[in-house]
């Protein structure tokens, strides 16, 4: 059974039919891209998934369990966590309290509980070392006391996947994980991926419009055009493919 | 020239100062931490002064062993009298009326603030709330100024003692208050510092910072704003209470939206999002008062016919403006501790 199924995604923004009738499957364990041109639905497939959009028609399945209808702080705790293609760090804060944040039922998140530190704190101290590791994992550990702000790009984009780590998710969606960063290190946010991937079990699906840096990556790729699934397969296929040639690169 | 008491004018500053406190902390922990922009602060501290208003004359008699006599119209002199000799004989009785008054105040406006938080969800914006606020604010004064029930509509309620009244001693009895009001702001001082510095204050910022991404990353952040709003209220409520025992008087006049753009003042001036910094803005403000009333009295004996009020009016207009042009993150900007949790990776990493 896929982890994740798509029932024929509808979305209509008044007149636009921004998705329509998009239907895939992504199996646990895997790097799935998604690409296509500006405008083909990417995102807004990402958002119904993520349940920051709502859905015009369609079921979004994961695990077994139809999430369509939940809201996004429910199908975080679902297990799916997500990136977004604009930043959205919390940059006034450190990078630790960024990576801390998403940590699933804290105790001293209850307004009763929160002034009494003696509640809290084991549990505090307990997540702190997991943040810690999570930020080993992106090399930003030594940098955990410094503001999101201050961070450079690439660090950036890591510390965001760091974040997602957290909530311990079984599914990541990334938009545009390498958008603004020199092309070494995307590379290096690619190598991270495939390693949390192959460390951790934790499936990706990822919009990328680097194509010569997911190909290296991704184990099937989806093709959207216009709100629609043009192609999808393998690497090489979807390379080779005609179609997605002409819409993608003119030719 | 006027003479002025150096000792007394210390106490009233720092009475002030008090009460301000609490109203400073209740706005930063709304909008300084969390980025709930409260424009109806004048209400939760006028549902204090309203709830003082109206426990002082129907409560108070009964908890003294008298019945309560109609504190409005007919028996308006009748009702007075009773309060203040009350006030003056049985201190037992203010005092338990008093934390009772608290209590409630605290309850209604936490109530209010969490109801009117959920009944704005639904707007996109989140400075709709801050205009569902600041119109709920005039609404209930406007209200609470035509209903004769509450607090005698346009007259008010006089003789809303403050606590130590029965010593009969003027100096001792003000300066047992400021201390009084001094203690409850250094209360909801180091109660605001613990929730700022825990994980649900970490949630609040991000709350503040990306509310979106808060919610993507599993927060219930309609009901964390809810939260905050009725912790904030509740604290306001307690001001609003001291406020009205300060002046031994709830008039409806008193809660218009200058008290609400003072506070704004406080809170930007000394640091949006620190603790620390609202209770300096408070603390500045209140001596800014000060000076404004005696220099109003200065300017009127010398015969000039500036209204003072609206000198005052503009300078802190100016404050606003330099302050967020010059130096948005206040006097004493939010500092950047939070949790433990520093410390103990600073630990693991040996630093």
């Amino acid at each position: 059974m896929p982890l994740l199924e798509l029932e024929n995604l509808q979305k209509d923004y008044g007149g636009l039919r921004a998705v329509d009738d998009v239907s895939l499957a992504v199996a646990e364990g895997a790097i799935i891209g998604l690409i296509g041109p500006n405008g083909s639905g990417k995102s807004t497939l990402i958002n119904l998934i993520a349940g920051s959009a709502e859905l015009s028609a369609g079921r979004v399945i994961f695990a077994g369990e139809d999430i369509s209808a939940l809201a996004p702080d429910a199908v975080f705790q679902k297990g799916i966590a997500r990136g977004y293609q604009e930043p959205s760090l919390y940059f006034k804060m450190t990078a630790l309290d960024n990576v801390l944040l998403p940590v699933k039922g804290q105790r001293g998140e209850h307004p009763w509980y929160a002034p009494w530190r003696r509640y809290w704190q084991r549990d505090e101290i307990k997540h702190a070392e997991a943040a810690a590791a999570v930020l080993d994992q992106v090399q930003l550990r030594q940098r955990f006391d410094t503001l999101a702000s201050d961070l450079s790009g690439g660090q950036m984009k890591l510390l965001e996947i760091a974040r997602c780590l957290m909530g311990k998710p079984r599914l990541l969606l990334l938009d545009e994980p390498t958008a603004g960063v020199a092309p070494k290190l995307a590379y290096d946010i690619f190598r991270q991926i495939a390693r949390l991937r192959d460390d951790y079990g934790i499936t990706f699906l990822i919009v990328e419009h680097r194509l010569e840096i997911l190909f290296d990556f991704a184990d099937y790729v989806y093709v959207m055009h216009l709100g629609n699934l043009l192609a999808e397969g393998g690497v090489d296929e979807i390379a080779s493919d005609a179609t997605v040639r002409e819409v993608y690169f003119g030719d | 020239m006027i003479n002025i008491d150096i000792a007394a004018t210390v106490v009233a500053v720092l009475t002030l100062f008090g009460i301000y406190s609490l109203m400073a902390i209740s706005l930063n922990l709304e909008y300084g931490v969390a980025g709930v922009p409260n424009f109806g602060q004048a209400l939760f501290v006028s549902i204090g002064a309203y709830v003082a208003g109206i426990t002082y004359t129907r409560l108070l008699p009964i908890l003294a062993g008298y019945e309560s006599i109609h504190p409005c119209g007919p028996t308006m002199g009748a009702a007075l009298q009773l309060r203040s000799e009350i006030m003056a004989t049985q201190p037992v009785a203010g005092f338990i009326n008093l934390a009772l008054t608290m209590m409630i105040a605290a309850l209604v406006a936490g109530a209010v603030g969490f109801a009117l938080s959920y009944v704005t969800l639904r707007l996109k914006e989140e400075w709709f709330l801050a205009l569902v606020l600041l119109v709920a604010g005039e609404t209930v004064r406007i209200l609470v100024r035509g209903a004769d029930d509450f607090i005698c509509s346009n007259n008010g309620i006089s003789g809303v003692a403050q606590p130590f009244y029965f010593l009969r001693d003027p100096g001792a009895s003000s300066f047992l208050f400021m201390l009084l009001a001094l203690a409850l702001a250094l209360i909801a001082y180091l109660y605001s510092e613990r929730l700022v510095r825990s994980p649900f204050g970490r949630m609040l910022k991000g709350l503040r910072e990306n509310e979106e991404v808060t919610r993507g990353l599993g927060k219930g952040i309609s009901l964390a704003r809810a939260q905050i709003m009725l912790i904030g209220s509740a604290i306001a409520a307690c001001g609003g209470v001291l406020f009205a025992l300060n002046t031994g008087f709830v008039n409806t006049n008193d809660f218009v939206v200058n008290l609400t753009l003072d506070v704004w003042v406080m809170v930007v001036l000394g640091g949006i999002g620190n603790n620390r910094g609202a209770v300096l803005g408070a603390l500045l403000i209140a001596v800014m008062d000060r000076f404004a009333q005696v220099g109003a009295i200065i300017l009127n004996m010398g015969g000039s016919d500036i209204e003072f009020n609206y000198v005052r009016f503009i300078g802190f207009g100016l404050i606003l403006l330099w302050m967020l042009r010059y130096r948005p993150g206040g006097l004493l900007p939010e500092s950047r501790l939070t949790t433990d949790a520093h410390d103990v990776v600073g630990r693991l990493l040996g630093k």
